[in-house]
């Protein structure tokens, strides 16, 4: 008996350990990716492990099946048939998995040269996974097909004979191991507290077999971590995932509109954009420049006075990296180059509307650059795209198009 | 052999489980309230004793210390005297016991309204309340084992094993890590600072879930559940295997709690395979009771109680499998900071905890007052009330969990965030409102359940004095050649509980030792100081306001964490963090590097009302701040701790102190007059300013001068 146990145990361990093994292997060779951040890897992986927990799970199943004093009264020769199975199939699992671990070295050096990949992952793992799956699931095939044929034979067995007294289903109890209700005074320990009583069942072979998997998961997982090295610490996988978005943008970027910098911002002048600058301004800006930009904890907006410069440009760098020393938020992680590119043309539409309870003027006298600078609010406004932003109108035109449409 | 006649002490029983019942109401409104403020700030009525930063904590030591305490003390007092077959030891201790621990449940519930907390999840009594509780537990303890030495039995049974792991784990874990230095009557600050701060806090905030809400609850599980479905226990040999296995592994498990944070990589490690391996042991203990019902499933359909324990049962096992899930490192990336784990935790609680006590009460109240039930037919609609509640409760939290988390990660394609924190809270909204009725059903049904009882306590009469009898135990123990070798250490309950120790403190020291010893684990950071008299007082105050259970201080190693609040936290910055306050819960944005981000004013106005400067924020108002005055005395007691906790302070700092804070203070106040606030420098509001504005600025500064 335990003899048996340590053999399953072992067939599953090599199972396991056979992926692992081989992915240490190739990493030797290959630094550049790692397997565990690999999706399909990984989904190939926890297959793998999943069909052999269940494959180990039915066998053992099939073995109490097999084993049963019940069956091996009645049907002594057949019971021989089901257990010679069983050890067909495990010397068969062994067998095919010493084997690829074998060629394994071979085919290793004849892949070294293809660079082709699938899914990220080189040809050789790739297909050497899939292997083991189709095995997996062959195996399993087998299994179940002499699983149904012994629970038929059991059913049969049992229907000719005591038919009516069995109250609990053969698999049920072949899942716990458990002696039947109706046998359990031999398992009965002699204790009696306070009238409890104890049984003394065999430890259900899914969760003895389950407990030996997490331990093999648990090693496995700190050899790879933190023996080899194979797996990514997180300040590793920090820098990888840096790096990746970096391309991920850079390859957007040079296909987008967006790509604008302080640099080539333009003055925007489509009033869909100052529409738009407008309703960022609302959600973002109001809390600190005022609803109508007059300036409450952050400085005023409509004045000529600017702490920061007033071009386009400099409006930009201020949204995009701010001020933090002074309280301006960097909105770069926030808002994209087009949103804040679209809320500096808004706020360069402020000039001189003269919010109520404006706030005092700070900074410098600020010019555009050719403009003489105008002390008339009303011609500043006539002149900057004739937009009129009222604090009222502001708040009534939360929905977008109004002001820009005026 | 003669035998001899005792009686059972079943007055202990019954205070106990009046207390359970009593706590439990409360324990459940007060979780109410705080849940119905995550959606309406205002239900705190702007008062600072029923703000959430303060119910927070005051719900949770309720509902585990107050009600789930109670409610082991009431099972451990049944059932040991019964499988011991003797009563407890001493009628006062029982008594000291008894009241001891209930004016431990007032006076914390007292303190935690009025702010007095150390800051340390599940651990933020302060320190007169923990010495209180040592005494005691060791009370507890002592009328335990006074009990097992007078026993007329011979072989502790498994709930008394777990009865003993519990007594001596959750002695350790509250003596080490609440060791404190206090400052006042009831301000002390953690002997820990910085990462052992938070190793020693999540090792025993991880443990208290494993020895206060778990251990503890088998033992009773391993008593009354055989005894009400009148079955065998299914497996002895499965109740060795997992006991020892869980209580070994449990503790390893608690830097699950601290996944991608500033602790060493290693330790993380351990954290997330002891989690893996424990799903085996903690499974064992719902198999050994799913399966005692083997032949007695009839039985669970008419037997209220029982149907209880088994929703019970299923929901540890729901629990401790998502619990392993969960500290894999790449689900905890997703989970962590969200309201999936308060889901998690109220499975496990309402479920578990909540569901075990109810079915024993529904037993033993009966039992106790010699009548049946008042009415099967309520506790009937109580069982189902409370599974919709729970229902109720955990699929929204799962839902909101998972959405939060998602949104946080969100990038648009041109590699900005896709939302504002605020657009993540604002959506959390309607998922906070469905909690809170999966909630509110949960309380009914356990008001049901108290009117049933007390109905039926008033048609019973209570069974006062209880005999029984056994033999003597005389003379050595014959072992039998059969007997399991497990027998032995059963009839030593003094070697059980040593063995048990041993086994249990195994994990926590390999953790610890290194972390405490060898420098590379946290890397000096030259740029780090000392904080301010001013920051220092601006902290106690983000303390007692229970900032840290909606606000973490820790940015996780990811793109959307360091685009969000800056570079990932280091090891090195929390150096001077006694406590720490990387927080569990972001219900609110990280604060980890939130000096500077906001000009004073800002904060000024958001502290007085947060909807003016966030539009759509559920944090509370705080207009006491601005009024309070700072208690600036005790800046010398405090900077004076500091120094003997080995803060760098220089030599005599603590003379100088105050007129650096006043100095620092003036600062403040006049930056915020040049936005238009008049404040006086003296009011509270001015010290946690400065404390907000110093938060993870060390390194900004170190960062800034790399770049020149």
């Amino acid at each position: 008996m335990l003899m048996n146990n340590f053999n399953k145990l072992k067939t599953l361990a090599v199972a396991m350990l056979i992926p692992a093994v081989s992915f240490c292997q190739e990493q030797a060779t290959k630094e550049s990716s790692s397997y565990f951040s690999n999706v399909l890897f990984l989904t190939l992986l926890a297959t793998i492990i999943i069909l052999a927990v269940v494959i180990s799970a039915f066998s053992s199943v099939f073995k109490n099946i097999a084993d049963s004093d019940y069956l091996t009264t009645k049907y002594n020769n057949k019971k021989d048939d089901q257990s010679s199975t069983t050890r067909n199939v495990s010397s068969i699992i062994l067998l095919l998995l010493s084997l690829s671990m074998f060629s394994q070295e071979k085919v290793a050096a004849i892949v070294k040269v293809d660079d082709g990949r699938i899914g990220g992952l080189d040809q050789f793992t790739f297909y050497f996974m899939a292997t083991i799956i189709l095995i997996e699931l062959i195996v399993l095939a087998l299994i179940i097909y002499q699983f149904n044929y012994l629970v038929k034979t059991v059913t049969a067995v049992e229907t000719t004979t005591k038919a009516t007294k069995i109250t609990e289903s053969k698999i049920m109890m072949s899942l716990t191991d458990a002696v039947a209700i109706e046998e359990e005074d031999s398992i009965m320990l002699d204790h009696d507290y306070d009238g409890i009583k104890e049984l003394d069942n065999n430890l259900p072979p899914w969760w003895k077999y389950g407990f030996y998997l997490t331990i093999v998961v648990a090693i496995v997982y700190l050899i790879n971590y933190h023996v080899i090295g194979t797996g990514d610490l997180q300040g590793k996988e920090y820098e990888k995932e840096i790096a990746q978005a970096k391309l991920e943008v850079d390859e957007f970027m040079k296909t987008s509109a967006n790509n604008v910098d302080e640099n080539t911002v333009k003055l925007l002048t489509e009033a869909t954009d100052i529409a738009t600058g407008k309703d960022l301004y609302i959600v973002n800006c109001v809390a600190c420049h005022g609803k109508g930009g007059e300036g409450t904890v952050g400085p005023n907006l409509t004045d000529d006075y600017w702490l920061h410069g007033a071009s386009i440009q400099d409006l930009f760098k201020t949204l995009k990296y701010g001020w933090v020393e002074k309280g301006m938020k960097a909105w770069k992680e926030d808002l994209s180059p087009m949103q804040m590119a679209q809320i500096a043309s808004f706020i360069k539409t402020l000039k001189g509307t003269n919010p109520p309870n404006p706030k005092a003027p700070q900074g410098d006298l600020y010019t555009e650059a050719g403009v003489a600078p105008i002390s008339d609010s009303t011609v500043v406004a006539s002149d900057s795209l004739n937009i009129q932003i009222k604090a009222d109108s502001l708040k009534a035109a939360a929905s977008a198009t109004v002001a820009a449409k005026k | 052999m003669e035998l001899q006649k005792f009686q059972y002490d079943n007055k202990t029983v019954k205070m106990f489980a009046y207390a359970t019942i009593l706590w439990g109401l409360v324990g459940m409104l007060v979780g109410l309230i705080a849940a119905i403020q995550l959606y309406l700030p205002a239900a705190n009525m702007s008062l600072p004793y029923t703000t959430f930063g303060r119910l927070r904590p005051l719900h949770t030591n309720a509902v585990i210390f107050a009600f789930v305490g109670n409610g082991i003390f009431m099972g451990v007092y049944y059932s040991l005297q019964r499988l011991l077959k003797a009563r407890m030891f001493s009628d006062l201790l029982s008594k000291i016991h008894f009241w001891g621990w209930q004016l431990i449940i007032v006076l914390a519930a007292a303190t935690l309204i009025m702010g007095k907390t150390t800051g340390k999840e599940y651990a933020e009594l302060e320190w007169p309340i923990d010495i209180l509780i040592t005494l005691v537990w060791v009370v507890f303890g002592w009328n335990m084992f006074g009990t097992i030495i007078r026993r007329r039995e011979r072989h502790l049974y498994v709930a008394i094993w777990f009865y003993i792991a519990t007594f001596v784990t959750v002695a350790m874990l509250h003596i080490v890590n609440s060791i404190e230095i206090p400052v006042s009557f009831w301000k002390s600050y953690s002997w820990y600072a910085g990462v052992q701060d938070a190793l020693v806090q999540w090792w025993y905030g991880h443990n208290a879930v494993a020895f206060f809400l778990t251990t503890p609850y088998l033992g009773l599980m391993y008593y009354f559940l055989p005894k009400i479905a009148q079955r065998p226990v299914y497996s002895y040999r499965l109740s060795i295997i997992h006991f020892w296995a869980l209580i070994f592994l449990y503790i390893w498990a608690g830097p699950h709690h601290l996944l991608y944070t500033s602790v060493p990589d290693w330790a993380q490690s351990l954290g997330v395979v002891f989690s893996v391996m424990l799903i085996a042991p903690s499974w064992g203990g719902m198999i050994n009771g799913l399966l005692t019902l083997r032949g007695a499933w009839d039985r669970v359909r008419d037997n209220v109680g029982l149907k209880f324990l088994v929703v019970a049962v299923t929901a540890y096992g729901m629990a401790t499998f998502e619990g392993p899930m969960l500290s894999l490192k790449n689900v905890n990336a997703v989970a962590h900071y969200t309201d999936w784990i308060v889901a998690h935790v109220h499975v496990g609680a309402l479920g578990w905890n909540g569901f075990m006590t109810f079915g024993i009460l529904y037993w033993l109240i009966p039992r106790l007052f010699q009548t049946k039930l008042y009415s099967e037919k309520l506790a009937n609609m109580h069982f189902w009330i409370g599974t919709l509640g729970i229902v109720l409760y955990a699929v929204p939290m799962y839902w909101a969990g998972f959405m939060q988390s998602s949104m946080w990660k969100d990038f648009t394609p041109e590699g900005q965030l896709k939302w504002q924190f605020m657009d993540t809270v604002t959506k959390m909204i309607p998922f906070y409102i469905a909690r809170s009725v999966g909630g509110a059903l949960f309380l009914v049904g356990a008001i049901l359940m108290t009117y049933n009882l007390i109905k039926t306590i008033k048609v019973g009469t209570f069974l006062e004095i209880e005999e029984d009898q056994a033999p003597a135990l005389v003379g050595e123990y014959q072992s039998h050649s059969k007997d399991h070798w497990h027998r032995w250490i059963e009839r030593k309950p003094i070697q059980l509980m040593i063995v048990s120790l041993v086994v249990v403190a195994i994990g926590g020291l390999i953790e610890f030792v290194p972390v405490f010893l060898v420098k590379s684990n946290i890397p000096t950071i030259v740029s780090v100081k000392p904080y301010t008299p001013l920051e220092l007082q601006g902290r106690d105050i983000y303390i007692r306001e229970g900032c840290y259970t909606c606000h973490s201080q820790m940015v996780r190693p990811f793109r959307s964490e360091t685009a969000r609040y800056g570079e990932y936290s280091k090891a090195g910055e929390f150096v001077y963090d006694h406590p720490f306050q990387w927080g569990s819960k972001r219900t609110g944005p990280d604060l980890a590097r939130e000096g500077g981000k906001y000009p004073d004013s800002w904060h000024y106005n958001h502290m007085l009302d947060p909807t003016s400067m966030s539009p759509g924020s559920v944090m509370p108002t705080y207009p006491w701040l601005l009024e309070d005055q700072l208690d600036a005395n005790s800046t010398i007691a405090k900077i004076k701790a500091m120094k003997r906790l080995g803060v760098p302070y220089p030599e005599g700092y603590e003379n100088n102190a105050i007129k650096d804070m006043e100095a620092q203070a003036k600062e403040i106040a006049a930056n915020l007059k040049k936005d238009g606030i008049e404040t006086l420098p003296d009011r509270e509001i001015v010290a946690l300013i400065s404390y907000l504005q110093r938060l993870g600025k060390d390194i900004k500064a170190e960062g800034l001068k790399a770049q020149k």
